[in-house]
């Protein structure tokens, strides 16, 4: 096995281990589906039965996968890094006969299966239960191999943010920040669609569409398959960033110390 | 008064860190406006949900951040007595010659949402329609439910004194409380609207404060100050029982 | 066959922003060798330059001059390939997923240094009887104590057999039984299998009991490189006297003895042996006061690295 999928299967494990957290992260998920699939059915139902093309069960589908895919990675995740390359841990990972960034997002997506997994099947149930079951089969099939590409943008993406810690030590702002983003551009709390014309092409020239919108789209019974080439042409981009700006960080650690 | 001399030194704590606290008010006020687009996308597309448009669901944004950064703001310790009280805090608290609760409330102060509590009365006088009448509804409106918010937080809290564990019961009421308030409560239907002015009352805490700003009736306004009260008394009965076990040796405070 | 050949490093670091930027010079002209099965302590006080040095020589950092090879690379420009033939063990970080058994950890490790899955197995026993460690292996690392975690860290360092083993502070924090038993796992281990040890260490028996040669940093440069054994036998021509008197003793002198603290009835006091025999001394001390108890020590290790500080610039 190599090292990249070892790490990634050792993320997993240790998720396994200890739960407890992600337990907890799925209760408030499961709120949250409950608080937003509320208001949007209400706004649905003040609207005519549908908003914006999504009727009350699509709008319940695309909140329950939209809401998983981004809890389904480590909440603060932007944070741990910036305080392990704050702290000079990793200047430890910097010893390892592979690349220190890439075995760390392995090990995250292994974790965030796990995270996924928990919070899809949370959804699942939430969902048929308030909503009934899925409005497509083929589409909600989509959604799941969807939210999968969604978590691995999001990891690629946060350790390119959080790379920000080798210079000012920490990244603290750089997650709040990047949160909101994926909350409004990423389409988390509201549909594109909803969007004035401006805000729409904002979102769609972004990366943040691939880390909430495309499964939640999915998961609402829009045939959209061509999303995931979205995502999958995203990730490619996402992760070079991530690379070069952990390198970029790493020179910068030969002018300061590491 | 020592309630007053601890409030003094956590400001000055947190006034020495200047720009950190800069930083985490100015975070919390892009938290604030981020909301309020959030609400103008999403009434762009509805004129209004069972009964709440746009200016009343900011009105209830207003009250939540007004509340919230009184509550929290001023008295930051609330949120985290349940860990203060299993990690042994209660000790340093009980040697003083002062109430415990009133002492451990008012020991720190938190400089990010103390940018809140700006916020909150600034979006409220910005949706205009300001008069006499509706400034003192709003303020009686927050202090009911910075009372009702600061009571739950230590009845949480006071849980720990008799079932142990680090607060984290504490932590996810108090997510679970801010999430419910930050919505209208009409949006939903009977039984979760039930848990809404129970179990976690997060009515009280910003949809009752807003309607009676909106259409205040003498009867809203004393049944709300009726149940702050309750909550207030409730929450100070537990803790004082939960002390007394605490003082008595039996209570686990397992770390 | 040199494993460690460092020639006149030299590495500068910027800190600071616009008018408060300050250039510190952390490595000023280190150089020596080492060769293979060497046991070196490599010590120094905070901010002298070792832990830059390690880091060129792990290759983490590169230098703005001077050369190094280690086992024949050169560790910053093949920094992934030397990491496979070297180990590291810090005191204060771990290398082990804590949530996980260390077999767990183990065999990760197998796999990013490319062992292959029975080599990882073969491995793993290994050093569980070596190590004595085996009964540790199936618990949460988080569940062991600090002296057990200790030798699955050594272990984690040492799976892929690397030549050189780099250790950081591996003895802090343990208990006194805990550094005993570490102390004589790793000298085992050198005289067993060769690796070479580079060590880094506050712990004046770590350096006495593990190494064989001492290298002292400070202010980024070299100031003394001899073995343990000849750096205590400088100082062995100081003796310390530990001296309680029956009756209160004002104003003690003895000839060649100075008192280096104490009144009354105890006392300390350093004899230079080059100049009195201590023979001389004791026997004054004997015949002219009331003694109660004497002892004769060594001065610590503390006490000449500091001299060594101080002494040079």
């Amino acid at each position: 096995m190599s090292a990249y999928a070892a790490g990634a299967v050792a993320g997993f494990r240790r998720l396994v281990a200890s739960p407890g957290e992600m337990v907890a992260r799925a209760c408030f998920y499961g709120v949250i589906v409950g608080v937003l699939s509320s208001l949007w059915r209400a706004a649905a139902d003040a609207t005519g039965g549908s908003i914006v093309g999504y009727d009350v069960a699509a709008i319940t589908w695309y909140i329950v996968f939209s809401e998983a895919s981004v809890n389904g990675t480590k909440f603060r995740m932007i944070e741990h890094i910036g305080t392990e390359i704050g702290s000079g841990a990793f200047a430890v990972e910097m010893l390892r006969p592979v690349r220190a960034v890439t075995f760390r997002m392995a090990g995250e997506l292994g974790d965030g299966v796990v995270r996924l997994g928990a919070m899809v099947g949370v959804g699942t149930l939430f969902g048929t239960l308030i909503a009934g079951p899925p409005p497509r089969l083929e589409t909600y099939v989509l959604a799941i191999v969807s939210a999968l590409l969604a978590i691995s943008c999001n990891i690629a993406a946060q350790h390119a943010f959080a790379a920000m810690a080798f210079w000012q030590h920490e990244a603290k702002g750089a997650w709040f920040l990047y949160q909101k983003l994926v909350f409004v551009l990423g389409g988390m709390l509201l549909p594109l669609q909803i969007f004035p014309a401006w805000l729409e092409s904002a979102a769609w020239a972004s990366p943040f569409w691939t880390m909430s919108y495309a499964p939640a789209r999915l998961a609402a019974g829009f045939a959209e398959p061509w999303l995931l080439l979205g995502q999958a042409a995203w990730l490619v981009v996402l992760y070079g960033a991530a690379v070069a700006a952990f390198a970029a960080g790493e020179r910068h650690l030969q002018e300061v110390g590491a | 008064m020592i309630f007053a001399a601890t409030m003094r030194k956590a400001f000055s704590e947190a006034w020495a860190k200047r720009s950190s606290f800069w930083f985490q008010v100015g975070v919390m006020v892009a938290n604030d406006l981020f909301f309020v687009a959030f609400w103008f996308l999403f009434f762009n597309e509805v004129e209004s949900v069972r009964g709440w448009d746009v200016e009343r669901t900011l009105l209830l944004l207003a009250m939540l951040a007004t509340v919230s950064g009184a509550a929290l703001g001023l008295f930051a310790n609330a949120r985290w007595l349940g860990q203060t009280i299993s990690d042994g805090g209660m000790d340093a608290a009980l040697a003083l010659p002062a109430n415990p609760l009133t002492y451990l409330l008012g020991r720190s102060v938190d400089p990010s949402m103390l940018g809140d509590l700006v916020f909150g009365p600034l979006l409220f006088v910005a949706l205009g329609d300001l008069s006499v009448e509706r400034v003192a509804l709003f303020v009686l409106g927050s202090a009911v439910g910075t009372v009702v918010f600061v009571s739950f937080l230590v009845l949480l809290a006071s849980l720990t004194f008799f079932v142990g564990g680090r607060g984290e019961h504490a932590e996810l009421g108090f997510q679970a409380i801010l999430m419910l308030s930050s919505y209208p409560p009409d949006i939903f239907a009977g039984a979760t609207k039930l848990v809404l002015f129970t179990v976690v009352p997060a009515a009280f805490v910003s949809g009752l404060p807003t309607r009676l700003v909106d259409e205040f009736s003498p009867a809203l306004a004393s049944s709300m100050v009726g149940v702050a009260a309750l909550f207030a008394v409730g929450a100070y009965a537990a803790f004082g029982a939960g002390v007394r076990r605490y003082r008595s040796g039996s209570a686990w405070t397992g770390a | 066959m040199a494993v460690v050949e460092a020639v006149g490093l030299v590495k500068t670091f910027r800190t600071g922003r616009g008018r408060s930027a300050r250039t510190v010079e952390a490595v000023a002209g280190i150089g020596f060798s080492v060769e293979a099965g060497e046991r070196l302590a490599y010590i120094g006080p905070n901010g002298a330059g070792k832990s830059t040095s390690i880091k060129i020589l792990t290759g983490i950092l590169h230098p703005d001059e001077g050369s190094a090879q280690v086992l024949g690379l050169v560790p910053w420009e093949q920094r992934r390939r030397l990491a496979l033939e070297i180990g590291t063990l810090f005191g204060q970080r771990s290398q082990l997923w804590l949530e996980l058994p260390a077999r767990e950890s183990l065999s990760l490790l197998g796999a990013i240094y490319r062992l292959g899955k029975d080599r990882t197995e073969r491995r793993i026993a290994e050093l569980g009887e070596l190590l004595e460690a085996s009964d540790l292996f199936d618990t949460p690392v988080r569940h062991l104590s600090l002296g057990q975690r200790m030798r699955c860290e050594l272990a984690a360092s040492l799976l892929h057999e690397p030549q050189v083993l780099f250790l950081d502070e591996p003895t802090i924090g343990l208990d006194l039984v805990a550094k005993q038993r570490f102390r004589d796992l790793v000298v085992r281990l050198n005289e067993e299998t060769g690796t070479t040890l580079f060590l880094t260490s506050h712990d004046v028996s770590d350096i006495e009991q593990v190494a064989r040669r001492v290298i002292v940093i400070n202010h980024g440069r070299l100031i003394y490189d001899d073995k343990v054994s000849v750096m205590r036998r400088s100082l062995l021509r100081t003796k310390l006297l530990e001296v309680r008197f029956d009756d209160r003793v004002d104003d003690l002198a003895v000839e060649g003895a100075e008192v280096v603290k104490g009144s009354g009835t105890g006392y300390k006091l350093r004899v230079d042996t080059d100049r009195r025999p201590i023979r001389h001394v004791l026997d004054d001390l004997l015949d002219r006061y009331h003694v109660a108890d004497i002892s004769v020590l060594d001065p610590p290790l503390e006490d000449v690295i500091t001299e060594i500080y101080e002494a040079r610039p």
